[in-house]
């Protein structure tokens, strides 16, 4: 240790006291899931498994429910995503470009499932779900993961139309293109960066949304969240592990595809009005 | 006439499918709620699930429990990630670029998932237990189950928020201004008073009331890490749906924590909307 720190000096040894403790804080316990998802025996006091092996994964998916709310939980997030841009663009660029009576007042409208407790929203939603028939049904979970992450799919496109010059488009339009070849062929292209961010935290959110799905899905519908806390509770580490592994995979996968759009300017913008 | 007709009401039927959606599934059923809060099973009118809250013990515990937990977190999360951010923004070694490229994962992360992880790791016969068994120590962490249990959770998520939300701000300070500053013989500490600190306290502001906000109404993380009694807001209110089936009490617990998460929503929406005059001016 001495070594290290007279060899390395004060300041860069500081560093890597910070990069340990940064990655234990933070991945150490992803890491240690991981191992264990691996796992053949591991009993109390090992620190990590005596052998590995796929047990714990011929377990997971030989369970027919559980494959299932894998399905829902892909399917749900790939609806929402797409009915969420199909709704928010428009409002979006709206927001954007135009100034019109209320135009705060409907931006702001959007922090509403942000600013206040979930739970409240939920049990609220319940109620009239249970009116309308929507209790236990995928519309009834859509509408929940849709409301969610609208304030993230509304502000950060609209950040992004704005950085698109007035200019650029009237210049399309003056050369004969109509609105809608405008918007696909000049805006969209330019606004991209932020459409993936805004989507990222759409698709990412519905895959993560557990207690909405629990008050308005059950007892019909079984998303990956909320079968993972019935797995926490009464199953084994090691075959909870394997479900938050594969629940895991899919937020992995999509950070890593669209890394060069995620950086913390673009993914704060959706926190700013 | 025509045109400016139609620019006219443009705007309004973009906005409309979104913000239709907004009041139908999330406004309506807000309102029924705060009517069903003043009312009882059979339907008249009455004070009595407000009463309920204001003289039950176990609420007002929830709630000094909820607050000690809301402004621990938010505290610790806020100087945690400030000093994260400083660094990310003012080294430029090879480790800072690394820690730079990993932070951002972890608000991506399913949270039950993050949680379920963490709890293997802090658990009595989790892997600290573990691990200082080979050295012959045994040790019981006592962080589950608790109210440190929670915030250790919390942080895991919330330290990278609000670094992410930090560290855009910072990139707004040109490394010019700190240089300029350094030459005309300032202080860090001056520094960071007269440059930094002005070009980033509304982030802090906008990162401490989202903080704060989550945590009023927080389930997840609760549920799974923490106590029994006293329990935070979020799980109370759960309990009066689903254990008690109370709907009128739920209603009006609800509405007292959206009284309390308003509070952030103000001061929120007010430091937000000081940006906008300024950037009118530009």
């Amino acid at each position: 240790m001495k070594r290290l720190y007279y060899g390395l000096g004060k300041r860069k040894f500081a560093e890597w006291i910070l990069l340990a403790v940064f990655v234990l804080f933070f991945y150490g316990p992803l890491f240690n899931m991981l191992t264990l998802s691996f796992a053949g025996k591991y009993e109390y006091p090992d620190v990590i498994p005596q052998t590995y092996g796929l047990k714990w994964w011929d377990y997971i998916l030989s369970k027919g429910q559980m494959l299932e709310s894998i399905t829902t939980s892909l399917l749900l997030a790939v609806v929402v995503t797409v009915i969420s841009l199909l709704i928010c663009l428009p409002a979006a660029y709206a927001i954007a470009r135009y100034q019109f009576k209320g135009r705060s007042f409907v931006r702001l409208s959007f922090l509403l499932t942000n600013a206040f407790p979930k739970m409240g929203i939920y049990t609220a939603m319940a109620v009239i779900f249970y009116k309308l028939n929507l209790i236990g049904t995928f519309t009834g979970v859509v509408l929940v993961h849709v409301v969610n992450t609208m304030m993230f799919m509304v502000w950060i496109p609209s950040g992004a139309f704005r950085t698109v010059h007035i200019q650029q488009e009237e210049s399309a339009r003056d050369a004969g293109a109509s609105a809608l070849q405008v918007f696909f062929k000049i805006t969209m292209p330019m606004a991209w960066p932020g459409i993936v961010v805004a989507s990222l935290y759409t698709f990412l959110g519905s895959m993560e949304e557990a207690q909405g799905s629990l008050l308005i899905g059950l007892p019909n519908i079984h998303t990956m969240p909320s079968e993972l806390y019935g797995i926490i509770m009464s199953f084994p580490d090691t075959a909870g592990a394997v479900f938050a592994v594969i629940l895991l995979i899919p937020s992995v996968l999509l950070l890593i595809v669209f890394r060069k759009y995620l950086s913390a300017e673009a993914l704060s913008s959706g926190f700013k009005m | 006439m025509k045109q400016k007709r139609q620019k006219t009401w443009t705007p309004y039927a973009m906005v409309l499918p979104a913000f239709a959606v907004m009041m139908l599934v999330v406004v309506l059923p807000i309102i029924n709620t705060i009517l069903q809060s003043f009312k009882t099973a059979d339907g008249t009118f009455t004070m009595a699930n407000y009463q309920y809250f204001f003289t039950s013990k176990e609420a007002f515990q929830s709630l000094i429990f909820t607050a000690i937990e809301a402004f621990s977190t938010m505290i610790l999360a806020i100087i945690f990630s400030f000093l994260l951010a400083l660094y990310l923004r003012f080294s430029k070694s090879k480790i800072s670029k690394l820690i730079g490229r990993l932070y951002l994962l972890p608000r991506f992360i399913p949270g039950i998932v993050a949680v379920y992880a963490v709890m293997n790791i802090i658990k009595d016969s989790g892997f600290i237990n573990r691990f200082l068994q080979l050295f012959g120590i045994v040790y019981k962490p006592g962080l589950l189950y608790d109210i440190k249990g929670i915030i250790l959770c919390n942080l895991w998520f919330n330290i990278p928020f609000s670094a992410m939300l930090l560290s855009a701000a910072l990139s707004a300070v040109a490394d010019s201004y700190v240089e300029s500053a350094r030459d005309a013989g300032c202080s860090y500490w001056k520094i960071f008073q007269k440059i930094i600190w002005p070009l980033v306290y509304k982030d802090v502001i906008v990162a401490a009331t989202f903080i704060l906000m989550g945590q009023i109404g927080a389930f997840t993380i609760p549920y799974l890490t923490g106590p029994n009694n006293p329990k935070m807001l979020g799980i109370l209110l759960y309990q009066q749906v689903n254990t008690y089936l109370d709907y009128q009490k739920a209603a009006a617990l609800s509405v007292l924590m959206f009284l309390l998460c308003l509070g952030g929503a103000v001061v929120y929406i007010k430091s937000n909307m000081k940006e906008e005059v300024w950037e009118k001016g530009r």
